[in-house]
């Protein structure tokens, strides 16, 4: 293995971590952690994925979605982002763009190796950006993995930024509109246990910039794989860009299309006019 | 115009008790398993099929499409359409009709029909009051109106009602129903005891035997009916306290099926049609009947498939002796046991109309893969559990088998079917 691994005798509780990984970092310099975390013999509970999938809505299967993995592996990108070897923090870090992995169907009974690491570190034209490089593994076979990328504003990287491609979007007249209500923020803490206020509270949204809450852009991520149910085989890959976020309560709207490989969709304004999420999805076998 | 209609497969999840492993599924998560199920078991996957009809005695209002979204989340196409039908516990064998008869007409070449019920995700409505309130207040056009809706709001409108499993002209419970007509026929506690027993036993040999393989697909890490106790006795069973009829009542937990979750899908085709698919025709559907009873004027509330039985039997020529393999709905042992006496019964027979007893059958033929009692009875389910069940046993024994199904339900009625192993 190129980097150390330190293995977590259990997934870490949100509170303290995530305390830690809100205070904000003084640093200039952008400094990553080099080591991975690893926690093995992660059971699923399925109350907790029933009510994921409700919130999201995913029909209750004996497989799981690909989203709910992410979903078990963020403790472990919330301790990574509130390690001291890190200068970056989870606080001020914007989930830009997301690429997940199911190598195979995963069954909710089975027991989950997680390991994130923290991963090409790089300058960016508004500060730093760097990957959450996660994996789920059973009895050493990796069954899911994804990259999650962040962009820290205000911190440096020696070097110079890449271009940023952007993914090409015309705007289209919505086929579904998605009401969320005000409450939806809550509704996805309970389940996805990301207690990061932005979400649910209006004083800490406004403190960020945001006139009210904002859903995770892993809600809406998931809200946009599940309308596509049934239609992506087993083993997929599924990226995404969160290119606008939504303000609760909202009604957005959502398009589809096939491509060569697959789906492209997006979750829009109501008019369809403008983006707030991205997504490509394709069979990965 | 008339074609062959045969049953090429089926699949059901698991069934359990209510507020067990299935405690968190809804409706829409069991039947979409359960047709996925046999999606994956007849290689449909991505396919059209002609029609899905489903259904479920407890619904959510918003579940009004029930089937057709349990489709959408299914792998069939999305452009398979889908029907909700209900007729109580009865459903998944009127679905099967529905589908058999569109088949039958040539409307379709094959289709599924469904049933799932959740006792453990049911409904609760708000009280009769508060909904007219709530639906006045939604109308009110200022802040004064819907001021004046809400205040004739009362504490006692905000209970919240679960559903009862209650007959909404006699207010008596189906059990309740039952025990009258237990006391009426005579049924003693140990007869009841020894078919519960029987139940368990045969269910659990058939699960030995790996007759449910091609039958079931686990879900949510059950892989067997969980209310399934293959150790029962008429002893242990002899110890249970009554649960209807009051302290000397007969009918207990044990005789008696429990409120269950789970959901059941059958296929059925032309020959034609099963043939260009290389999937093996188990049993044809041969004929059916439903009937109903006066029970708001005393009539046996479970009793009403007796009448179409008769009917269906003389119709087709035919007498409890050309019968090889009887279903007979464990709604309650009692409720077999009052239909077999009313089955002997000449002056009860000729008061429905028939021209005399339908007769007396071998009790070696009757629910030979153990029936509701032991594998649970998820009301709309059931009828899609017993149709494929009983084709593949029939299938066992040999073209021109034939096969019996009676299933009460609620309201007074109930629904008979015959199949024929080809």
């Amino acid at each position: 293995m190129p980097h150390d691994v330190e293995l977590l005798d259990g997934l870490p509780a949100m509170g303290a971590a995530f305390a830690r990984a809100l205070v904000p970092s003084r640093q200039g310099e952008a400094r990553i952690p080099s080591h991975a975390v690893r926690v093995e013999g992660v059971t699923q509970d399925l109350a907790r994925l029933a009510a994921y999938s409700r919130v999201c809505g995913y029909t209750l299967r004996d497989t799981v979605p690909a989203t709910w993995i992410h979903v078990l592996t963020f403790p472990l990108h919330v301790s990574l982002l509130g390690d001291r070897r890190s200068s970056v923090r989870l606080v001020g870090a914007v989930h830009g763009s997301n690429s997940m992995t199911m190598h195979r169907a995963v069954h909710a009974a089975e027991e989950l190796a997680l390991e994130v690491r923290a991963e090409g570190l790089r300058p960016h034209a508004r500060g730093a950006m760097l990957d959450l490089v996660g994996t789920a593994s059973v009895d050493g076979e990796t069954v899911w993995s994804g990259v999650s990328t962040y962009l820290v504003s205000g911190m440096r990287v020696p070097g110079e930024p890449a271009e940023q491609v952007r993914d090409p979007f015309e705007p289209t007249a919505p086929l579904a509109l998605w009401r969320l209500g005000a409450d939806l923020g809550r509704r996805y803490r309970a389940v996805s246990q990301d207690p990061n206020p932005i979400h649910t509270n209006r004083v800490a949204a406004k403190a960020f910039g945001f006139a009210r809450p904002i859903i995770h852009g892993m809600w809406t991520h998931a809200r946009a794989l599940a309308a596509l149910e049934g239609r992506v085989p087993a083993a997929h890959t599924a990226d995404v860009s969160f290119v606008k976020p939504v303000l609760l309560p909202a009604t957005v709207g959502f398009s589809v299309t096939p491509d060569e490989d697959g789906f492209r969709a997006a979750v829009t304004t109501r008019d369809g006019a403008k983006p707030h999420l991205l997504m490509s999805a394709r069979s990965a076998s | 115009m008339h074609h062959k209609v045969v049953v090429v497969g089926g699949n059901r999840i698991p069934f359990a008790k209510a507020g067990g492993p299935y405690a968190q599924a809804s409706n829409h998560d069991m039947l979409t398993a359960a047709l996925d199920g046999l999606v994956a078991r007849t290689g449909l996957s991505g396919a059209r099929v002609g029609e899905v009809a489903g259904g479920a005695v407890l619904k959510h209002p918003n579940d009004f499409n029930l089937t057709r979204e349990a489709v959408l989340s299914s792998a069939l196409a999305p452009e398979t359409p889908a029907c909700d039908l209900q007729q109580a516990c009865a459903t998944g064998l009127e679905t099967t009709m529905y589908i058999a008869n569109k088949i039958a007409l040539g409307q379709l070449d094959h289709g599924i029909a469904a049933g799932v019920d959740s006792a453990s995700d049911a409904p609760i409505a708000v009280s009769d009051p508060l909904r007219r309130i709530l639906l006045e207040a939604s109308r009110a056009r200022s802040a004064k109106q819907r001021l004046a809706a809400f205040a004739k709001i009362r504490p006692s409108h905000l209970a919240p009602l679960a559903p009862r499993v209650a007959e909404p002209r006699t207010g008596l419970s189906m059990g309740e129903h039952q025990a009258v007509t237990t006391t009426r026929w005579g049924i003693d506690r140990e007869a009841q005891d020894l078919l519960a027993a029987a139940s368990h036993h045969r269910l659990a040999e058939a699960w030995d035997r790996g007759f449910f393989d091609d039958l079931v697909t686990p879900y949510l890490g059950v892989t067997k009916d969980a209310l399934l106790r293959p150790d029962t006795s008429v002893e242990k069973l002899g110890g249970l306290k009554p649960a209807f009829g009051g302290p000397d009542g007969s009918m207990t937990a044990g005789n008696s099926t429990a409120l269950s979750d789970g959901a059941a899908a059958v296929l059925l085709a032309t020959e034609e049609w099963a043939a260009e698919h290389h999937l093996t025709p188990w049993a044809r559907i041969v004929d059916a009947e439903v009937a109903a009873v006066d029970h708001p004027g005393g009539a046996d509330l479970l009793l009403a498939p007796v009448g179409a039985t008769g009917r269906l039997l003389a119709r087709q020529g035919l007498t409890v002796d050309d019968i090889d393999l009887f279903e007979i709905h464990e709604a309650f042992a009692s409720t077999v046991l009052a239909t077999l006496a009313a089955w002997q019964d000449e002056d009860y027979c000729r008061s429905l109309g028939l021209d005399g007893p339908i007769g007396s059958l071998d009790r070696e033929k009757l629910n030979v893969a153990g029936s509701s009692l032991a594998v649970g009875h998820p009301f709309a389910a059931t009828g899609a559990r017993i149709v494929p069940s009983l084709a593949k046993l029939l299938h066992e024994r040999g073209p021109g088998s034939r096969g019996l199904i009676s299933v009460c339900a609620a309201g007074g009625q109930g629904v008979v079917a015959l199949l024929e192993a080809v």
